[in-house]
Order: C-alpha cells, then structure tokens, then sequence
C-alpha cells in the first residue's frame, strides 16, 4: 500500500487504475470523527494507492474526486469526466460580462 | 470490509433502496462521532457473479453495469445500487446533512456543482483541520 502525497497524483492514478479493470477497482472512503481523520483508497486488489488528510481544505479535492467516480462507475469507463473535473475550474472564475456603459 | 461467507443467523450485510440506504448511512455517521469509523465504498458492478458475467458474455448479451455503493461501520454493512449519476451523487449529497458527516463538506449541497460554489464562497482556511 502507498500513501501518495501529491493529490494530482493520486487522481490520475485512480482514475487509470479504475479504465485498466473497471470491474476489480473499488474506491474506498474511511472517515474518523473522533480523529477527524480521511483516508481515500483505490484499488484492484493488485495495486493500492491511498491518500490521506486531517485538513478541511482538501474537502473540495475529494469532492472532485467523488465526482469522478461517480461519473465513471455509473456512465462507465469511457464516460467523459472533463466536465466533471474540469468545471470547478470553469465555475470558480468569475462570470465575464459585457461591457456596460459608464454613467 | 469482509467478504466470507454470510451467516444465515446473523444478518451482517444488507442490500437496500437507495432512500432507506440514505436513511441509515445517514444513521451510520451519527452513530459513529464518538468513536469508530464509516467506510463508504464505490464499486462499478454488474451485480451478477462471475459464472453469470461469462454465460452472458458467451452468449452476446449486454452486461448493465451500475454504481455499487456500500457502507460499513465494522458491525452492520448496507449497500445500494444505482445506475443514475446524479442520485449516486445524491447519496453522497443527503449524507452530508447528517452533523456528524464531516462538517467541512458543504452543509446543504443539492449537486457538485452546488458544493464547489459553496466553498468558493467560504474561502479557504489554510491549515484547518476536520
């Protein structure tokens, strides 16, 4: 078993883990409200990866990467996860408006 | 998460609809702010054994395959399965409610998106724990 420190890591790796054998692959979630400790696996029986976190900041990458499998385990392997991975990026910039008139 | 063999007297893993499942992951974190853990699992099943899977496949038959979501806090083991993006996403979401569900995560999120800007919102603080 591996704890990778890097998040993006982490990501990238499960997902290729989880599209090389969609139907060994589990992603496992571990909470401890007494620690206030999370624990993220993914795994094929094979190969394990785990990350791990007692910062709430890194809530919203677990999000995303909910969000992920999600995606992947109920549209399947081949399901396009841009939209979901990549539009927080979209939504955290601010809206472009048009240019108003300055009175 | 054990996986031997069941034992007809004791009922230690059980398959529910997604809205009771709800009900009792939502049980399973309150019950488990003093002490213990929540394991919550997502797994891309056919919900068939592998016998099956293959007669099937010999067979040319299309195998469905949904997102397995299981729940455990060591003692009682429930799971669900759905095939909806957006209910499994749900699942996840009408948990969060519960106020022993980590509290970091949005408190009232309806979708993913509906989190991500939530916490834009809050802002981030760095180096604050669960």
């Amino acid at each position: 078993m591996v704890y990778l420190t890097s998040w993006d890591d982490f990501v990238e790796r499960s997902v290729q883990l989880f599209r090389a054998d969609p139907e060994k692959t589990r992603y496992v979630m571990k909470y401890r409200h007494c620690d206030g400790k999370l624990v993220l696996k993914v795994t094929d029986d094979k190969e394990c990866i785990k990350f791990k976190t007692d910062q709430a900041q890194d809530a919203k990458k677990m999000e995303k990467l909910n969000n992920i499998f999600f995606t992947l385990m109920a549209r399947g392997p081949e399901a396009d996860i841009s939209e979901v991975s990549g539009k927080e990026h979209m939504e955290a910039q601010p809206a472009k408006k048009g240019r108003g008139r300055k009175q | 998460m054990s996986s031997g063999a069941s034992q007809p007297n004791n009922i230690s893993k059980v398959r529910l609809q997604p809205d009771p499942f709800l009900n009792e992951l939502t049980n399973m974190f309150e019950r488990s702010t003093e002490k213990g853990s929540v394991w919550v699992t997502l797994k891309y099943s056919s919900d068939k054994s592998k016998l099956q899977r293959n007669k099937m496949k010999t067979a040319g038959e299309k195998i469905e395959y949904k997102c397995l979501i299981r729940a455990t806090d060591g003692k009682k083991t429930i799971s669900t399965l759905t095939d909806l993006y957006i209910y499994a996403w749900g699942i996840l979401g009408w948990a969060k409610r519960s106020p022993a569900f980590p509290s970091f995560i949005c408190d009232h999120s309806e979708s993913p998106h509906d989190c991500i800007e939530e916490e834009g919102k809050k802002g981030q603080e760095k180096g604050s724990r669960f």
